[in-house]
């Protein structure tokens, strides 16, 4: 009994033949997302297609500032180098001006004496604009936080969008936030922002 | 006080020794140790002490200026570490230190630019972070703090973190 049981089992287990069965199980899944994907574009598209049009293009045009504080500017540089490549994303650190940037991505520590700056840099930039705080240091103040010179977090000078944790966070993490940050953009309102 | 020259010392550091015991009460021995040597001197002594020790010595820059703040003495000490470039290889490995009390109440000490141009920046740190005013100094305005700064020096025991309860 034991061994017909198994070999109905394994009889189961044996991949469908090609044919109807197939999408269900083998392209099944990302076929559904790819569905999913597009009713909510198409949804967007159709129901505000003002809002879909400029949120697409901010989307994939982030400038971030070249604002590099402390020490996870590092990390930063490799997130915008060609191992981890940020650029394919959408997201190229703008050397012009800030008149040009949307993002200020705050790397790790910021003094006391450089919060009035981040401030100023952050009011010449043009709305619509976001913050990322990067690193322990600017979330909370990290190792410094009772330090008599550093700020404990940078969202007491300017709003934060989304906060990456870690001393200092992989160049993963920050990829990560950037796409945490485009589904914030993606599901904004521009009537707010601007 | 420990005694002067103890007799593992090397040779640079007695001749040292020896040569500012001539100013007698003026300098005290605090410690020596090979390469590193500590002196005591009293506010008034500190510009004359330290030109003996720049002319006769060759001790020819100052490396450092420190301060500390001993609150339950009521006094302020100020470290000046001073080392050799020209004078030979046996004084180049030691660092000789001033230090001078001075009362936390009246924190005045007569500035060493003159002596040692190189205590610039450094005099105005240590008055900056711990309330020390060197008279003569050319410019003693703010380096490192913010410039809003209202606070007592942050380096002082008595300073305490705004937002923060005692003994937190």
């Amino acid at each position: 009994m034991v061994a017909q049981e198994l070999e109905s089992q394994q009889q189961q287990q044996q991949p469908p033949k090609k044919g109807s069965a197939s999408l269900h199980s083998h392209e099944g899944p990302g076929l559904n997302i790819l569905v999913g994907k597009a009713r909510e574009v198409i949804q967007q598209a159709i129901v505000d297609p003002v809002t879909y049009l400029a949120n697409w293009g901010r989307l994939y045009s982030l400038w971030p500032v070249h604002l590099e504080t402390a020490c996870c500017s590092i990390e930063w540089g490799a997130v915008s180098g060609p191992r981890f490549d940020a650029e394919r994303y959408g997201i190229l650190e703008a050397f012009g001006s800030l008149r040009q940037c949307d993002l200020v991505v705050v790397h790790g520590t910021v003094t006391r004496k450089m919060a009035p700056r981040l401030r100023f840099i952050y009011d010449q930039m043009p709305e619509p604009k976001w913050v990322i705080a990067m690193g322990a240091c600017s979330i909370s103040g990290g190792v410094y936080f009772d330090s008599y010179n550093v700020l404990p977090g940078v969202d007491q000078v300017i709003p934060v969008d989304v906060y990456v944790p870690g001393c200092p966070p992989r160049p993963e993490e920050l990829i990560d936030a950037f796409i945490l940050l485009q589904d914030k953009i993606r599901n904004s309102n521009i009537k707010k922002t601007s | 006080m420990s005694s002067g020259s103890s007799p593992e010392l090397p040779k640079a550091e007695k001749g040292i020794i020896d040569a500012i015991g001539k100013l007698g009460e003026k300098a005290k021995l605090i410690y020596a140790k090979p390469n590193r040597i500590k002196f005591s001197v009293q506010r008034d002594d500190l510009v004359e002490v330290a030109r003996f020790i720049r002319d006769e010595l060759h001790f020819d820059h100052a490396t450092n200026v420190t301060g500390t703040d001993f609150p339950k003495d009521g006094q302020l000490e100020i470290t000046y570490h001073l080392g050799s470039h020209d004078g030979g290889e046996e004084l180049r490995r030691i660092i000789l230190a001033i230090s001078c009390r001075i009362p936390s109440n009246d924190p005045k000490l007569p500035t060493l630019v003159n002596e040692y141009p190189s205590v610039l920046y450094h005099e105005r740190e240590t008055a900056e972070m711990i309330g020390c005013v060197f008279e003569g100094h050319p410019n003693l305005g703010r380096l490192l703090l913010p410039e809003d700064w209202t606070d007592i020096p942050p380096m002082l025991k008595a300073f305490r973190l705004p937002g923060r309860l005692e003994g937190e």
